[in-house]
């Protein structure tokens, strides 16, 4: 095992893996930016270097920062979190080089997964489902035509080198197919400088369900399950929770599901954490999308169904040793729930960084917590805005439902805006509660400002009226009163 | 001594009493009619932002005998201010001062958290003020640009 790890990352994850270390008695060196020196990472790693300034492309992605932290510090591997440079195939062949442990799969395994086409290629080769569509761009309309046709309308535009929801068309009769396919390429060529399309299946109000897959260095691949992390806001998850409620109606998806994203994973070589997104549609058809080649966001929710802790296992493997679970071994207690609490107001999801002036988290049963924050911390503008991660386990989805509505009203944030009511908002709707979920599930049921209880008004008016008689006479005089001469030739004396 | 209670901005007249207690600095427990709340409170003197049960409640304080202490903001007619909806970083000012604009034209994007934030114009006009510099960082509230 490695005595001293690197953690290229910051804020909650950053805590997390610095955790784990500490957990296996190796040691921990944090990295951080002038916008972080007073992060909870810092204070709670056993050493920490200085990247650099706030703007990441100056700190937590300089590849030669990072390195040259490592070897100062005689760190034998790197972590790298998720975001910044965890994907980043040249990343992990660097630390390589340099002679370190990437603690990650080879950067092979993420360049052969690293883009969607290339992962789409990979899957079709290994036998696991995907979106039916063409692999290779439409070259003529009438290849179109003929390809829409054979996979049944509506179909989607895609732009090869798309992202973002760029030179991408929803066609849902033949009469519209050729202006999209014109009107896609041309925002395609505007926005990635090059007018390749491709022709996908739209699927039609999916769920986005997530197998967790761990594999070692000799051969030993396994699957911990599936996440559901359908409700999205912007592209970017809310809530996930584990068991996915369509498993409960269809056990045999997880295995069937498990089983594609270890087909995928086996043709790609792939070592250590990694997570394969699949799409599944309303007759339970589940189609390959990519692979995320590093921990999840939200890995806690595996961790807490199956009793695995996946950061010790991304190191135990890192190191050499072998993966001694099997399959058969995995098993799935209960349900947890994962709700992202982010620095944003929940209304238009405008960001809220500023200085957490007040805050307090829940405990209790079934209550897990992965934060990065406290109390007097102010949270950077330039990064990521999740302030912590709280879940909830229970033995049934519903106990952890009413565990997880009762540690959200424990939670105070004061002085930015936090999206905690964003939560009691859809842990109460009846189809979450029913297990109704498509990615489209906040535009279906759109947040609407909770309105103020009108009994909690008067508590605040004491609370606030017992505030400023206790503080306001204070105040006052301490500004008019002059300083007693008693006080003045007391310091002078002690002065001399 | 009894004050003129504004909650959210409207008169509060509900003169009832409670058992109060500060349990640590900005964090009251309140007992009322037999049931318990937590209110933390931030600010003060005189206006305060009050959070309880994942509500957060202005509380604003006016001493009768401190009639001074009312503010008078001043809205200029005819002129829009435009304010920063977040903190954040101007990534792109569109506008200078003395541009002559249209409604729903673009003015200045302010970044922050990966977020991009377009401020446009709510009506046609003139930039009368610019506040904001390419790359400068600007506060949740700060008025960037004045039109008239």
């Amino acid at each position: 095992m490695f005595r001293k790890v690197l953690v290229a990352n910051r804020g909650e994850i950053a805590v997390r893996v610095i955790r784990a270390l500490r957990e296996l008695g190796i040691g921990s060196v944090a990295v951080y930016s002038d916008a972080d020196r007073k992060s909870l990472a810092v204070q709670m790693a056993d050493e920490a270097i200085h990247l650099g300034p706030a703007p990441s492309t100056e700190s937590y992605l300089r590849v030669d920062k990072l390195l040259a932290a490592a070897k100062a510090t005689g760190a034998e591997a790197i972590h790298p979190g998720y975001g910044f440079l965890s994907e980043n195939a040249d990343f992990a062949q660097a630390v390589t080089e340099a002679g370190l442990t990437f603690v990650g799969p080879t950067a092979d395994s993420i360049r052969k997964l690293g883009s969607k086409t290339a992962a789409r290629q990979l899957a079709i080769a290994s036998g696991a489902p995907v979106v039916p569509g063409t692999t290779e761009p439409v070259t003529d309309f009438a290849m179109a035509r003929d390809t829409a046709r054979g996979i049944g309308y509506p179909v989607l535009i895609k732009a090869s080198a798309g992202g973002g929801g760029k030179g991408m068309r929803r066609v849902d009769s033949e009469k519209d197919l050729e202006a999209s396919i014109r009107d896609a390429g041309s925002e395609a060529e505007r926005s990635f400088k090059s007018s390749e399309v491709y022709i996908e299946k739209l699927v039609e109000a999916p769920r986005h369900i997530e197998i967790q897959i761990l594999g070692d260095h000799y051969g030993n691949l396994i699957h911990l399950g599936e996440r559901e992390c359908s409700v999205q806001r912007r592209h970017q998850k809310v809530i996930e929770e584990c068991p996915s409620p369509l498993m409960r109606r269809h056990p045999e998806l997880r295995e069937a599901m498990g089983d594609a994203a270890l087909r995928v994973a086996r043709l790609a070589g792939y070592t250590n954490a990694g997570t394969a997104e699949f799409l599944v549609d309303k007759d339970q058809n589940f189609y390959f999308l990519e692979m995320n080649t590093r921990l999840q966001v939200e890995h806690p929710v595996t961790e807490l169904v199956t009793s695995l802790d996946l950061v010790h296992w991304q190191l135990r493997i890192a190191s050499g040793e072998k993966l001694t679970l099997q399959q058969q071994d995995i098993q799935w207690n209960g349900s947890a729930i994962e709700c992202r609490i982010y620095a944003e107001d929940p209304e238009n999801y405008f960001p809220s960084p500023g200085r957490i002036e007040q805050l307090h988290f829940p405990s209790g049963p079934g209550i897990r917590l992965d934060n990065g924050v406290y109390a007097g911390w102010t949270v950077p503008m330039d990064y990521d805005p999740l302030l912590a991660k709280l879940c909830a386990w229970a033995g049934t989805r519903e106990e952890s439902i009413g565990r997880m509505l009762r540690a959200i009203g424990e939670c105070q944030v004061a002085g930015i805006r936090s999206n905690l009511q964003l939560f009691r908002h859809i842990l109460s709707e009846p189809d979450f509660r029913a297990g109704n979920l498509t990615t489209a599930y906040l535009e279906l049921h759109p947040y609407v400002g909770l309105p103020t209880p009108k009994e909690l008004l008067l508590p605040a008016v004491l609370a606030a009226i017992a505030m400023e008689k206790s503080r306001k006479p204070a105040t006052t005089a301490n500004a008019s009163a002059p300083i007693s001469r008693w006080k003045s030739d007391g310091r002078r004396a002690l002065l001399r | 001594m009894s004050y003129r209670v504004l909650v959210n901005g409207v008169e509060f007249t509900d003169a009832s009493t409670g058992d109060v207690q500060e349990i640590s600095e900005g964090l009251f427990s309140v007992l009322h009619n037999g049931k318990s709340y937590t209110v933390r409170l931030l600010g003060g003197p005189g206006r305060y932002e009050a959070i309880i049960d994942c509500h957060t409640i202005a509380v604003e304080l006016q001493d009768p005998r401190d009639a001074a202490t009312s503010r008078q903001a001043g809205e200029q007619s005819g002129r829009i201010e435009l304010k920063s909806a977040m903190p954040g970083k101007v990534v792109r000012l569109l506008v200078a001062e003395g541009d002559n604009v249209e409604q729903g034209q673009s003015l200045i994007v302010v970044e922050a958290m990966k977020m991009q934030n377009e401020l446009k114009s709510s009506k046609s006009g003139r930039v009368l003020k610019v506040n904001a510099a390419e790359g400068g960082t600007v506060q949740a509230g700060q008025v960037l640009i004045v039109l008239e």
